[in-house]
């Protein structure tokens, strides 16, 4: 029995207690919360999250801008992005969350400052940093690749592998995002098995990043995957509208199927798949 | 069924200089070379049509957008050298040979913005009665265009097989059709299969690239499928390899590539090529 999630992220600017309840509404086992920790209580967060019977299964950081870019050629910018990232371990650890999800470089900056060997160094740096401030808070960092359009840095999860090992701490490991993957993964099911042991974490979304059975993504052999390295973390919905700004679509009103439809298709979608296994 | 390959998978710009490249794509098997314009000044187009007939090879021309010829601007100005641009590019296919001029030519590719539905609509006929005068100069010297959806990424215009149908409905030119690439076909539709079904005979010109840009077969496209979708589509045009050099850093930061996606871009399309020829004669 896999466990399930949908993150907060595309119910941009809803009422926190609103996606809670949405959430357990529709069968979830958790939510992933987004990373602004300035901007939310963590202690509402979990007396509503108790009140529902749900828990939060990861905080989805946010690493956009200058100040959160942990190769920053600026050492004062990666000192603030090092400090943001610590933040998000206490809310993590505040909110009861396992995982919080860490990124080497922010979206969006698509070539190096610098020397790329250099900057990855300082990736390197940061979140050992951060990682040994997590530790004795048992909250675990995963590291994620995005597409070729939204980084330069690391687009696959051999990449991700690369840069935990370089990394080395037991509690930073890996994840994956389908959507992600579907661009710049050549077998999706492939690199899952190849992520055996480094796995934590996984974001799900069909190929067009809708809610499973929009687009064309075989989830079959991708659960099959999970299940062959016996993965043990959730499985969170992260779904987001097709344009190159979905935040600037949610702001203007767009992407209202991504609340309460998707939320419900995601989980019934892949729960039927799981079930024929 | 012809098979092709795009110049960016080795060169940017084709010029003079890289004219032995048209041996090249000959000798790994392809029936043409797809030449991409990014500046009509380096195209010589006598010198180019002396070497594909000495060769023997077919052409297509594949035409850059950029936001200096950007057929719907907001600056009335840069329209007009986007409309000069897919003219000459129009002469450059027919002096060559080919008959088709491909590529995104609605929109700078890179321009992704939020827009109203109203300003959507007003940009989409902007872009359509531009496109109409590049049309009609082009279907006299029998020339056809082919229009490309590209990835959300790259544009904010025309994502899907529907948004080019509808685009290319609103231009009303019978020269007009869509250029469909399974790169961007993997990102944004639904069913590729269908997609290319209900494109139909719409369907001007085939990019076959794998779903990460490397090698046709080393990927997750259910390329069986596509072949037999194509020929329920009717389609008998070219099947065109386009992927990109990692080594010239100005395209491959354009779209988007930070690694070598194969072991060479020799074996991207000499694999690319034995994939697709396989695929294509089962489907047949």
């Amino acid at each position: 029995m896999f466990k399930y999630s949908y993150d907060a992220l595309v119910y941009y600017g809803e009422d926190i207690a609103k996606s809670i309840g949405r959430v357990a509404r529709f069968g979830y086992d958790a939510i992933e919360l987004v990373g602004e920790p300035a901007k939310q209580d963590a202690k509402q967060i979990r007396s509503l999250c108790q009140e529902h019977d749900i828990a939060v299964s990861s905080i989805c950081s946010i690493y956009s801008g200058v100040q959160r870019d942990l190769s920053a050629a600026n050492p004062a910018n990666r000192s603030k992005a090092v400090d943001y990232t610590k933040s998000v371990a206490d809310f993590a650890a505040a909110t009861g969350a396992p995982v919080m999800i860490v990124a080497p470089s922010p979206v969006g900056k698509m070539a190096p400052e610098s020397d790329p060997k250099q900057e990855w160094e300082w990736a390197v740096k940061g979140i050992q940093d951060a990682a040994d401030y997590a530790a004795p808070m048992g909250v675990k960092l995963c590291i994620e690749a995005w597409n070729r359009y939204e980084t330069h840095f690391i687009n696959r999860l051999s990449q991700c592998i690369e840069l935990m090992k370089a990394v080395d701490r037991p509690n930073v490991g890996i994840m994956g995002d389908t959507f992600h993957m579907n661009i710049d993964d050549a077998s999706i099911p492939d690199a899952i098995r190849k992520a055996n042991g480094a796995l934590i974490h996984i974001h799900f979304a069909d190929s067009n990043r809708a809610a499973p059975g929009e687009g064309h993504l075989d989830f079959k052999p991708i659960l099959r995957a999970l299940k062959d390295i016996d993965y043990k973390g959730y499985i969170t919905f992260e779904l987001l509208p097709a344009t190159s700004d979905p935040f600037g679509t949610l702001r203007s009103g767009g992407g209202r199927e991504f609340f309460d439809d998707y939320t419900r298709q995601s989980i019934d979608v892949i729960k039927k798949i799981e079930a024929e296994l | 069924m012809k098979f092709g390959a795009s110049t960016f998978i080795w060169v940017s710009p084709f010029s003079n200089k890289t004219l032995d490249l048209i041996g090249k794509v000959k000798d790994l098997g392809f029936d043409l070379i797809e030449i991409c314009i990014e500046d009509p000044a380096t195209i010589d187009t006598a010198a180019i049509g002396k070497r594909l007939a000495k060769e023997g090879m077919g052409a297509t021309v594949c035409g850059a957008f950029g936001p200096d010829r950007d057929l719907s601007s907001d600056d009335p100005s840069i329209c007009e050298k986007g409309v000069a641009y897919v003219k000459r590019c129009a002469d450059i296919a027919h002096e060559l040979g080919a008959d088709i001029v491909v590529g995104p030519m609605y929109s700078a590719v890179g321009k992704t913005r939020m827009l109203s539905p109203e300003e959507r609509k007003a940009q989409r006929a902007l872009a359509a009665a531009n496109i109409r005068l590049a049309a009609d100069h082009a279907a006299k010297r029998g020339v056809r265009l082919a229009i490309e959806p590209l990835n959300r990424f790259e544009t904010d215009m025309i994502n899907t097989v529907e948004q080019g149908m509808a685009l290319i409905d609103e231009i009303g030119r019978s020269n007009v059709g869509l250029l469909v690439d399974t790169f961007h076909m993997n990102i944004e539709e639904k069913n590729i299969p269908a997609a290319l079904r209900k494109a139909g005979k719409h369907i001007f010109e085939f990019h076959a690239c794998s779903s990460d840009r490397g090698t046709p077969g080393e990927d997750h496209l259910p390329w069986p499928e596509i072949a037999k979708a194509l020929g329920e589509a009717g389609y008998d045009g070219a099947v065109v390899i386009e992927a990109f050099t990692p080594e010239i850093k100005e395209i491959a930061r354009a779209v988007s590539i930070w690694r070598q996606l194969a072991k060479s871009q020799d074996a991207l399309a000499g694999d690319g090529l034995r994939h697709l020829k396989s695929v294509f004669a089962k489907a047949a």
